[in-house]
């Protein structure tokens, strides 16, 4: 029992988590975008630079994009070294970010299994196990007797249409309650000062001699030193605003929960020829879902087509869930980029960064984005974790070919 | 028995005659044909049918409407029944969920004590420090959560789909649904009109009887159904998509509709007020009492107390009164007693009215005992009332959840203290209580002028609701009841969220309703809000001092009430392709493997005996599934200029040539051959596993401007297609074909027509393989009978069938890639060593042309090549890494194996792999395979490890 609940339960008033203050004029750093990335990214810079000028806006509520909206899946057994490296780097700040922020974010390293179907699969997850080996990740190939001791309840025999072979296991791997962790950065952010302006849409980005001065907003207009785009989903219209082109497509990508059960599946189970991942919440709930939808669009009303195609991969895997009901669907949006890695970094516009192109994988690296991103903000130095993912990569034909570790979106 | 079961009543569902035995918990009792679980378990004098979520409280019936979370049991192996609309069975074992040991003695019922430690978000908060502690917490708060249990033996069921379609399709079997469907059926329009009940009336089924709306309602049913309208019994729509696309379920069937246009008569529902202890059982809303009453013949108590703050409550009272219930006290928010005979009725039997009233507090052990009723304004003293029951009619809420989904805004009218919805988009019409209160005659007109306008009169303009009729149907104001103290007063059932939740969570920043939902998980549950929605809302508007209309709602997403993964699912429809010599594979006991949707010989038992005798006398492969695409007309060579990176203008009839397709990037998509039959028609094969693929990507291109004057014919699944290979391949083949294939009249490279073993056929000489060889494609109807003819004629031959492993090595004999498993998505040609396809100065510009001119510039980073072992070296397996040591001795991946066999021709392991183009140009370079820990020399090789010269295939 922590302290602070004993005084709360004894009649204490729980201080507020983040304030909403008057829009300033100036601020050193703009931050477009309050989800995860964009909280995450302001906290490090007060938390580790002490730049505190800082303004996070949003258009909506804090969280409302994709980081209210994925499936809340942690992993790192990525395919390139340099993705391995990240989202290595990224795991290792959620472990210890419910202490960093005083805030149960309840991350579950439950272990993460992907399975293959078919010898190529299996080929593919041998690659990407090796890989992670060698970064010193803990991944590795399962076949069916150690598979059916990690998750039993998986239909290991040869009944399906698409027979289980193998698994890319990742006991690292796992869930969290991926709301806590916008809330929790909202308040270490705004208790170090940072202001967060919520429900106030940023309507333009002012230029001058190649270089962005400041943001105009439904509240009025800022200027600004450094201005980042963490807008995932609708990056390209916000770098529209200073012409400035993305490789990105956007989709919308689904997902779905369950009715709340008992506890009946321990791991994430991922199948990417299936197109669909099921984890079960601490809530009970089963979370689940599947590809981005196969059109670019901006919808995020969900589809009876995405729910049937689902529904049938789920019962692939796990037969007897024919009872279990679908509680609610949602979508959210991705934006693609080419190879399946994310766009960070510095643009062709003086300070102007984006933090960009996050597919169907941006909210199991937002502590590391933001920490990278608020020290390239600080230094004017581009970390090494970072330059992989520059944004020229593409002009330098030099992409970081993640689509083998990364097309199932979660 | 309990007393609680009625004489017959005039409408009842039940059959009498037929009683029908279940359990519950342990025990058994007994019900009727007609009963729900819960009416019969209420019957019974069961009160307690659940516990809740957090607090493990025991909770009674509510809605009796299939909304609310407290009716909800396992059922055998089904999780969640919502018991009150599940049609009771003879022998049904129904279970409590979420109670342990049982639901009278529930040991988890004592985390209430501990309640004022667990605020809202409590979790958050704590079980974080030290770190080793969450990982112990969460398993307790894990088993602690959720409600059903999954039973790992369910059968997956029978399940199935039906797709309708109508023009207009009408939702609600009410008096306003079905006036709608007889005004829309009278216009000519084809109608479907669904209900969620087992018979029509909406409504109707479960007031006081009422002969005259009866009368209309089984008239309009027959008129309907003689003017060729359809109705859907049984059926919930559950969902609404783009374009009029809607789902509804009705047992195990999924029904997919697509609508003309819709409209929505869903009515309305109540929801419960918040006061202290509002979650007892017994305390149930008024239309819930009614249900019990009029469709089942069953009084939840035998005192009753009724909360309203319009006329429903008062023919709740009245009901029960008539039906001899003892009515303690009829408590009305409004200042005023209305007038009406409900009222004479229940003045005369000295029931306490008290206008001006309201409930603020119930206290009970398992149910309610007794209720404290208040003035609103708080001006004068209370009244405590014993009772065993209580009906809340105080809040109506539309059931416009389909309306949302399609589009449409809410509305708060501050009036009638009750959502109203606006902005309804084409095609979407109202009638009846959803679009507000309306007298029995208003909601038949609705529907008439709603259900001509759908189909397609839009002459007529909605009916407005008078005043009168809205002023007598106003929802009660109060956000909630004043404040007496005592116990919880709960907003979210589901979840168990009070309003000190709501209040502490606004209090800590969660000030927006998205955001509180989120926090304080109101509206989560799998009621998803339909009972707090208003409650929660108006909460959040008095703790930010906003108005009720901006604090808004948070979206409402489908299903409207949840739908079983069966369902959803239907019949499983996982096509399977087959080619058309599968069944002599199987029977020959050929071990099959997956290979995308087909199925493939992976070998017949040993698959180098295959490959020797390939390579010695003559091999034969089904490769059916291969991608065949016919293009014909005039503009064939131009696009296949622009969609592959190879030269075709100059390719000559009867030639045959390998290309490559790349994407804008540059990147490898696909391979194959591609034959010129004639100047405008050709025949292109594609990789297998990326035949649809390939299909897809060159239909974009055609049909987005490139394929001016080309039809695109897919043979895939139409044409058989076999690769006869070895060195008496020749000599076999001409025994089954007149045509000369000696190799002037038919060298390699060349694609002929003939017939073989009478079967007219296209024949390819290529060599994937790299012996002489054919592939032969014939339609697929004669390929069983061409493959048993091969067979036959091949016994003099040393003929042996050879599988997809026996080829893998072949192929990698000859160091030839495949698309997927040597490339990945940022391959290019020129890095897969097979530069030589790529014609970066043709005269047209071609997809992939500028990242490959920047590639061929700059020279690639990294290349495929192949590497030999000079040993037998079964730990090598694709995927493994190649790695070099750095400054510090830490192996740095520098390259990876894409392919690895052992080759029975050559004696040695050989494969494909990925290094640094430094690297790979250095023939006879030593290098590292990175395997368990261990390092694995290997030699970088150039060219095919097999006849690289090519002698055998020309030959």
């Amino acid at each position: 029992m922590s302290l602070k609940l004993l005084r709360q339960g004894l009649g204490g008033r729980p201080p507020r988590m983040w304030h909403d203050r008057p829009l300033k004029d100036h601020y050193d750093v703009v931050i477009i975008g309050g989800g995860a990335h964009g909280l995450a990214c302001a906290y490090y810079l007060a938390a580790d630079h002490g730049i505190t000028n800082v303004a996070v806006i949003d258009k909506s509520y804090i969280g409302a994009g994709g980081s209210g909206r994925n499936t809340a899946i942690i992993r790192s057994n990525y395919l390139t070294p340099e993705g391995v490296q990240f989202y290595d780097a990224s795991v290792k700040l959620y472990e210890g970010l419910a202490q960093e922020l005083d805030f149960n974010v309840m991350f579950s390293q439950r272990g993460h299994l992907t399975l293959a179907h078919n010898d190529s699969s299996v080929r593919t997850m041998r690659r990407r196990a090796e890989v992670n080996k060698l970064q010193g990740v803990d991944s590795r190939l399962v076949y069916p007797d150690e598979l059916a001791r990690i998750c039993p309840q998986l239909d290991l025999s040869d009944h399906p249409r698409f027979p289980i072979q193998a698994a890319l296991y990742h006991p690292p791997g796992g869930i969290i309650r991926h709301d806590a962790v916008v809330w929790g950065y909202a308040r270490g952010a705004d208790q170090r000062g940072v202001d967060i302006h919520q429900y106030t849409e940023v309507t333009g980005i002012d230029v001058a001699n190649g270089a962005v001065t400041g943001v105009r907003t439904t509240r009025g207009n800022v200027s600004a030193g450094i201005v980042l785009s963490a807008t995932a989903g609708w990056a390209s219209n916000v770098a529209a605003m200073v012409d400035l082109p993305l490789p990105l497509d956007t989709f919308p990508l689904q997902a779905c929960v369950t009715e709340p059960l008992k506890p009946i599946l321990d791991v994430v189970v991922v199948s990417g020829s299936l197109h669909v991942y099921v984890s079960q919440s601490d809530r009970g709930e089963l979370v689940m879902g599947a590809s981005i939808d196969p059109f670019t669009s901006y919808s995020v009303g969900g589809s009876l087509d995405f729910l049937e195609g689902l529904a049938g991969h789920v019962l692939e895997l796990f037969p007897f869930l024919s009872k279990a009901r679908i509680l609610r669907q949602w979508a959210g949006l991705c934006e693609m980029p080419p190879d399946f890695s994310p766009l960070m970094g510095i643009t062709p516009v003086d300070n102007f960064l984006i933090d960009a192109g996050w597919g169907t994988y941006g909210f199991k690296a937002s502590p590391i984005c933001g920490k990278t991103m608020a020290e390239l903000i600080a230094t004017r130095q581009t970390p090494a974790l970072l330059r992989p993912f520059r944004l020229s990569r593409f002009a330098e034909y030099d992409q970081v070919g993640e689509k083998g570790a990364a097309s199932v979106g979660h | 028995m309990s007393g609680r079961r009625l004489p017959a009543q005039t409408g009842e569902s039940l059959d009498r005659g037929q009683p029908l035995e279940f359990r519950f918990d342990g025990h058994s009792y007994q019900g009727f044909a007609g009963d729900t679980v819960a009416s019969a378990l209420t019957a019974a004098g069961v009160n307690v049918v659940s516990r809740s979520f957090k607090y493990h409280r025991p909770r009674g019936l509510l809605c009796c409407a299939g909304h609310c979370p407290n009716c909800l049991v396992q059922i055998g192996d089904e999780p969640s029944v919502r018991s009150c609309k599940r049609a009771l069975e003879a022998g049904m074992d129904v279970q409590p969920q979420n109670a342990w040991p049982s639901l009278d003695n529930d040991l988890l019922s004592l985390t209430e004590a501990a309640s004022r430690f667990m605020p809202v978000g409590f979790y958050y908060k704590t079980f974080h420090r030290p770190r080793l502690l969450w990982p112990a917490f969460e398993h307790v708060l894990r088993n602690a959560a959720g409600l059903g249990v999954i039973d790992e033996n369910t059968p997956e069921g029978d399940y199935d789909k039906q797709y309708l379609h109508a023009d207009v399709v009408v939702v609600g079997g009410g008096p306003a649904g079905v006036s709608a469907a007889v005004a829309a059926v009278d216009e000519g329009a084809r109608v479907l009109l669904i209900d969620e009940n087992p018979e029509l009336g909406g409504h109707l089924r479960y007031s006081r009887p009422d002969a005259v709306a009866h009368a209309r309602i089984v008239d309009g049913q027959q008129r309907l159904l003689q003017s060729g309208g359809t109705i859907l019994n049984d059926t919930a729509v559950v969902g609404w998509y783009e374009d009029h696309w809607l789902s509804a379920v009705r047992g195990n069937r999924l029904f997919k509709i697509r609508a003309g246009a819709v409209v929505v008569a869903s009515g309305a529902f109540e929801t419960p007020s918040v006061f202290a202890g509002n979650d007892h059982p017994g305390i149930m809303l008024g239309t819930a009492v009614q249900r019990l009453l009029h469709l089942y013949g069953v009084v939840p108590g035998h005192r009753a107390v009724v909360v309203t703050a319009n006329d429903t409550g008062w023919a709740v009272a009245a009901d029960l009164l008539a039906a001899g219930v003892n009515v303690a006290a009829v408590a009305d928010e409004r200042p005023q007693l209305p007038v009406g005979t409900d009222i004479e009725a229940l003045q005369a039997a000295g029931v306490t009215l008290l206008p001006g009233s309201t409930i603020a507090a119930a206290r009970g052990k398992s149910g309610v005992e007794e209720v404290t009723l208040v003035a609103v304004d708080g001006s004068s003293g209370s009244h405590v009332v014993r009772c065993d029951f209580v009906a809340l009619s105080t809040t109506w809420v539309p059931s416009a959840e389909l309306a949302y989904m399609a589009g449409a805004r809410s509305c708060y009218d501050d009036e009638l203290a009750e959502m109203r919805l606006d902005n309804l988009p084409d095609g979407l019409f109202l009638a009846g209580r959803v679009a507000g209160p309306c007298s029995a005659e208003q909601e038949w007109l609705q529907g008439a002028r709603a259900g001509a306008a759908a189909a397609g009169n839009t002459d007529d303009l909605p009916i407005a609701a008078s005043q009168d009729v809205q002023a007598t149907a106003r929802s009660s104001a109060l956000v909630a009841a004043p404040d007496v103290g005592g116990d919880k007063r709960f907003v979210c059932l589901c979840e168990d969220v009070t309003d000190v939740d709501i209040e502490t969570a606004i209090a800590e920043g969660f000030d927006r309703i998205e955001l509180l939902k989120r926090y304080s998980t109101v509206g989560m549950g799998p009621c998803q809000g339909r009972m707090c929605g208003l409650n929660g809302i108006r909460l959040c508007a008095q703790g930010t001092g906003k108005s009720v209309q901006d604090t808004g709602r948070t979206t409402g997403r489908p299903p409207v009430t949840p739908v079983a993964l069966g369902v959803l699912a239907g019949q499983k429809m996982e096509p399977v392709q087959l080619s058309a010599v599968h069944d002599w594979h199987v029977d020959q006991g050929a071990r099959m493997m997956v290979a995308g949707l087909w199925m493939r010989p992976e070998h017949y038992g040993d698959a180098a005996a295959e490959v020797r005798a390939m390579r010695q006398t003559v091999g034969l492969i089904d490769v059916s599934p291969l991608g065949k695409l016919q293009l014909t007309g005039p503009g064939v060579a131009a696009m296949l200029e622009r969609l592959y990176v190879n030269n075709w203008q100059d390719l000559r009839r009867g030639r045959v040539r390998y290309g490559i397709m790349c994407n804008d990037e540059g990147v490898v998509l696909d391979d194959g051959v591609c034959a010129r039959l004639s100047d405008e028609q050709w025949y292109v094969s594609t990789t297998s596993t990326g035949a649809s693929g390939a299909l897809e990507w060159m239909e974009w291109w055609r049909q987005s401007g490139w394929g001016d004057g080309v039809h695109i014919t897919d043979l895939t699944e139409t044409h058989a297609a076999f690769n006869l290979a070895g060195p008496q391949s020749r000599a076999l083949l001409q025994t089954q074909t007149d045509r000369d294939l000696s190799n002037d009249r038919f060298p390699y490279m060349r694609a002929r027509r003939a017939d073989v073993a009478g079967v007219p056929c296209l024949l390819l000489r290529i060599g994937f393989t790299g012996e002489l060889g054919y592939e032969i494609h014939c339609p697929a109807g004669y390929g069983r009978y061409l493959w048993q003819r091969l067979i036959d004629a091949g016994a003099d031959f040393g003929l042996r069938p050879f599988g997809v492993e026996a080829q893998r090595v072949l192929r990698l004999e000859k160091a030839h890639f495949i698309v997927g498993q040597d490339t990945d998505a940022l391959t290019d040609p020129i890095s897969a060593d097979a530069a030589w396809a790529v014609h970066l100065d043709k005269d047209c510009d071609f997809l992939g042309r500028r990242a490959l001119t920047r590639i061929a510039t700059d020279g690639p980073r990294q290349r495929l090549v192949g590497f030999r072992t000079g040993r037998r070296a079964d730990s090598l397996l694709e995927g493994l890494q190649i790695v070099q040591s750095d400054d510090r001795g830490k192996p740095q991946i520098i390259g990876w194996v894409s392919s690895c066999r052992f080759s029975p021709t050559l004696q040695e392991t050989i494969g494909l792999c990925w290094l640094p183009a430094a690297l790979a140009e250095r023939s006879e370079a030593t290098f590292h395979i990175h395997v368990d820990g261990r390092l694995e020399p290997a030699r970088v090789h150039h060219g095919p490890f097999y006849d690289a010269e090519g002698a055998r295939l020309r030959g």
